[in-house]
């Protein structure tokens, strides 16, 4: 056996060494072992309670402080030094539900929520879409994300890039999922607020009502806080509202979401800019005890080329995305050219053509491959109409009085991979040409606006002018001050936003309460353990993941609609059943090196959990060969395989997907299941080979074992 | 067969279960799989007075047993240097074949550890020298374990002693 990685199941192994060696010989030092292990392997199953801790730590003191033998006295200091040093482990396990090493078999965790910044528990809510219970998906979600519904549209889903069923065929849609539950528990009204702790009466500023800020907000006020956001902006949302154009998510979810949260008590000033309308002294005046900073990165990188500082059309795409997010849908020009590869690059151009560009450009110095913009992106801007230009350097932007004619460009070469693995675009001499646009739109990154800032001195800033922050705290260099989101990361994603607004929630409540600061990163909650859903295999290898249905092109050219219109309701609840439920099978592999290597069956075509033998997953296979021995689940750790006798059928399933069924057979005497006709073919022939027949028709073991004894009696002589 | 046999007088058996608890405690069994069992047959009329026999039922250790050749992982193995046979418990994987195919229902189940286990002579007491379990504890000394020879020839003896006619 491997040693685990995980403390709690390497106290175990090494309890139960001690326990199985015979060193505890005195019985109450036995006993007391016994039972920490006990409560050892509650917590490393998920039934570990807030008292189990505390109790744990009783009963290795008792082994030390109540005994002269050795052996105990060094068992219980052994378990003691364990349990004092980590601590947190033990405690995150009895709290989350999650062991992130998987070792404590029942808590492994699944690879979408693993991938998830926010750490929700992503199999569950698809569990209860599947089951059609999109308000109680939508509460547990919200138990980790204050914004299911932004996210359900915009969010760049990592969850998915993990997901055991790409491995198949195609990943679950588990994006759209959520965007459907939220959607429809908003519509019929059972999008609700969790239970508010009682008032604590103490007040804490959070500067940004992004997703990062307003994540906090939702959070601390949860837990009973005063919380005021304090916003630049005439709107709420940040970058979700100004940087993310209405045709990827219209107002009305931001509005409606953060509408949620300002419910809980939350107080948001707008158009309040942090030192020119209030100050941080202020604010504690006003006694705020303490403060997050998430104000974003609103700022943008200039492109450094000449031209650009001297004329109006160079607009940056930030400032323009804000603009028209804000009302001012001016267009630009007739002919405009974005430079970047990135998703603001796309939202920028294709907020342009909506805008009434003739002709949108989009320069971009490396080749399709290299761009960071979502695929899905890049591919319905191109239908829109954006043209992208690769290998296309910007060196000048020209004009005459005043006014921007072209923008000079290189021909690129891709050389050398840079640090991090992306090809170096190299200029090629001589190779400049003109794009002639009457306006140019640098997209090429964006920066932390410093300035309001500038008065905290002591506020340290990282290399990438972004606040530096403790990962896991997400406090500054300055004691009772937290930042979070695109202000900590440089730009990022909402999701990630989500996850540090949500970090810095958990660590000012510790601060404001005296609580010691957590050591060790965040572990994600295991919210449920749900029944599965059963799907007959067949049917789970046949769904396929749905296409998403856009709005016309046409349309999409010349307005903000929204451009992905929604699945409908039954490819919803088709789609969540195509789930794996990876969060109850941990996919070691057991089962198959069962069937195949010990049994000799190989009715498993699992492939997508085997890395060794890549094989075509394929789960209809298992009904063609499968005896129903039940090898299998007996030795599933997880219990996600699962054989059952009922109405007359064997059946076999995994995580819900029927993968066999088989009539049963039944003992000719006492009418117990004796299993099926397959299995006991492959038992016959087995035996046959060994010169033996299958004796005495179909009787169960204890039937066996009576009529023989009866038999062997008659033959006695009287006695 | 094994080199051992494990006789059982079953004139003397007043059917106490004492060899089966011996056995389920030596092993450290759950409640359910049975190694060896004391199957209660009758009572039947015999002349006017109802009369009970006690089959002692262990596993025979067969000279070519079908639990071993239906084992599809080599779990189920006959030891070269007695014959007996015995469940090499980190190979089962608890398929069951075994259990369907010996005749006798020797082969037991074990909810608890899913796995097979099965009367194995006791193969570690026997290879310390000492007697199966079962036999040490049989209040009637009924059970007798032993290579055949040392047998004692009770069966004989006691036929001979009914059959005896004194003149």
């Amino acid at each position: 056996m491997t040693t685990p990685h995980c403390e709690v199941a390497g106290a175990i192994q090494e309890l139960a060494d001690t326990i199985a060696s015979g060193r505890l010989t005195e019985p109450r030092c036995r006993r007391r072992a016994e039972e920490l292990l006990q409560l050892l392997e509650d917590v490393s199953s998920g039934r570990g309670g807030s008292g189990h801790y505390e109790a744990m730590q009783k009963l290795a003191r008792e082994l030390v402080e109540d005994s002269a033998d050795s052996g105990c006295v060094e068992t219980g200091e052994s378990m003691s030094r364990l349990l004092a040093q980590h601590r947190e482990v033990f405690a995150s396990h009895i709290e989350t539900f999650i062991c992130p090493s998987g070792d404590c078999v029942k808590l492994a965790p699944a690879p979408c929520q693993i991938a998830c910044p926010a750490g929700i528990d992503v199999p569950s809510y698809v569990t209860l879409i599947g089951m059609g219970r999109d308000a109680e998906a939508v509460d547990l979600i919200r138990e980790s994300n204050p914004f299911p519904w932004v996210c359900g549209l915009v969010c760049t889903n990592p969850c998915e890039l993990m997901c055991v069923r790409g491995r198949i065929d195609e990943s679950i849609s588990i994006k759209f999922l959520k965007g459907f539950a939220a959607e429809r528990a908003m519509s019929e009204g059972t999008y609700r607020n969790p239970a508010k702790a009682r008032d604590n009466g103490r007040k804490v500023a959070i500067i940004g009502a992004g997703p990062a800020g307003l994540t906090a907000a939702y959070f601390l006020a949860l837990k009973g806080y005063r919380v005021t956001v304090i916003e630049s902006l005439p709107v709420a949302g940040g970058m979700m509202m100004v940087g993310i154009p209405r045709y990827r998510l219209p107002r009305e979810v931001i509005d409606r979401e953060v509408a949620m949260i300002a419910d809980l008590g939350v107080e948001i000033r707008l158009n309040t800019r942090l030192g020119v309308d209030v100050t941080i002294d202020q604010l504690r005046d006003e006694g705020f005890e303490a403060f997050l900073f998430a104000i974003g990165a609103h700022g943008s990188l200039k492109l450094m080329i000449p031209g650009e500082d001297d004329y109006p059309q160079v607009i940056n795409a930030v400032g323009l995305l804000r603009r028209v997010a804000l009302g001012d849908r001016r267009s630009p020009g007739k002919r405009v050219a974005v430079v970047g590869g990135g998703n603001v690059a796309i939202d920028a151009a294709r907020t342009c053509l909506r805008l009434g560009c003739e002709q949108v450009v989009l320069a971009y110095r490396r080749s399709r491959s290299e761009m960071p913009a979502h695929v899905e992106e890049i591919h319905q801007a191109e239908e829109e109409g954006v043209a992208l230009r690769f290998l296309t350097v910007p060196k000048e932007v020209v004009g005459t009085d005043g006014k921007v004619t072209g923008l000079l460009c290189l021909r690129a070469e891709l050389g050398q991979p840079d640090e991090r693995g992306r090809r170096r675009p190299v200029p090629v001499e001589g190779s400049e040409h003109l794009l002639e646009v009457d306006a140019v739109i640098p997209a090429i990154g964006q920066r932390v606006e410093t300035e309001s800032l500038v008065p905290l001195e002591e506020l340290k800033w990282s290399k990438r002018q972004t606040i530096m922050t403790n990962n896991i705290t997400m406090e500054t260099s300055v004691s009772g001050l937290f930042a979070a989101g695109d202000a900590v990361s440089g730009p990022a994603t909402v999701v990630e936003a989500i996850g540090g607004g949500k970090r810095a929630a958990e660590a000012l409540d510790r601060h404001l309460q005296g609580i010691p600061q957590p050591e060790m990163p965040p572990v994600p909650v295991r919210r449920r353990r749900l029944e599965c859903i059963e799907v007959p295999a067949p049917t789970k290898m046949v769904l396929k993941r749905p296409e998403m249905p856009l709005l016309n092109t046409d349309r999409r050219r010349i307005t903000f609609q929204q451009v992905e219109l929604g699945y409908p309701e039954n490819a919803v609840r088709e789609e969540a059943r195509r789930c794996l439920r990876c969060d109850i099978c941990r996919r070691c592999g057991r089962c198959v090196e069962i069937c195949r290597d010990l049994m000799g069956v190989n009715a498993l075509q699992l492939g997508y959990l085997d890395f060794d033998h890549p094989v075509a997953s394929d789960l209809r296979v298992t009904s063609e060969r499968c005896i129903a021995c039940g090898a299998c689940a007996a030795n599933c750790p997880n219990e996600a395989m699962v054989m059952q006798d009922q109405e007359g059928e064997r059946s076999l399933s995994l995580c819900g997907t029927t993968l066999n069924r088989l009539d049963l057979e039944r003992c000719e005497a006492c009418g117990v299941v004796v299993g099926t006709t397959r299995y006991r073919n492959f038992i016959s022939e087995r035996v046959s080979k060994a010169g033996l027949s299958m004796e005495g028709g179909t009787l169960c073991a204890d039937c066996a074992r009576r009529h023989r004894a009866a038999r062997q009696s008659d033959n006695l002589p009287p006695g | 067969m094994s080199v051992y046999y494990l006789f059982q007088d079953a004139g003397k058996c007043i059917g106490c279960h004492s060899c089966e608890v011996a056995c389920k405690s030596n092993k450290g069994l759950p409640v359910g799989p049975r190694l060896c069992q004391v199957i209660t047959v009758g009572p039947k009329m015999v002349g006017d007075l109802p009369r009970a026999a006690y089959t002692f039922m262990p596993c025979f250790h067969c000279e070519n047993p079908w639990c071993v050749a239906a084992c599809p992982t080599g779990a189920m193995q006959k030891r070269e240097k007695d014959g007996i046979v015995f469940v090499e418990e980190s190979l089962c994987v608890g398929c069951k074949s075994c259990m369907s195919a010996c005749p006798w229902g020797a082969p037991q189940w074990s909810a608890e550890a899913r796995k097979v286990v099965k009367c194995d002579y006791c193969k570690d007491r026997v290879d310390d020298g000492l007697k199966p379990a079962c036999a040490t504890v049989c209040t009637s000394h009924c059970l007798h374990f032993g290579k055949p020879e040392e047998i004692p020839p009770v069966r004989r003896e006691r036929y001979a002693k009914a059959m005896a006619i004194f003149e």
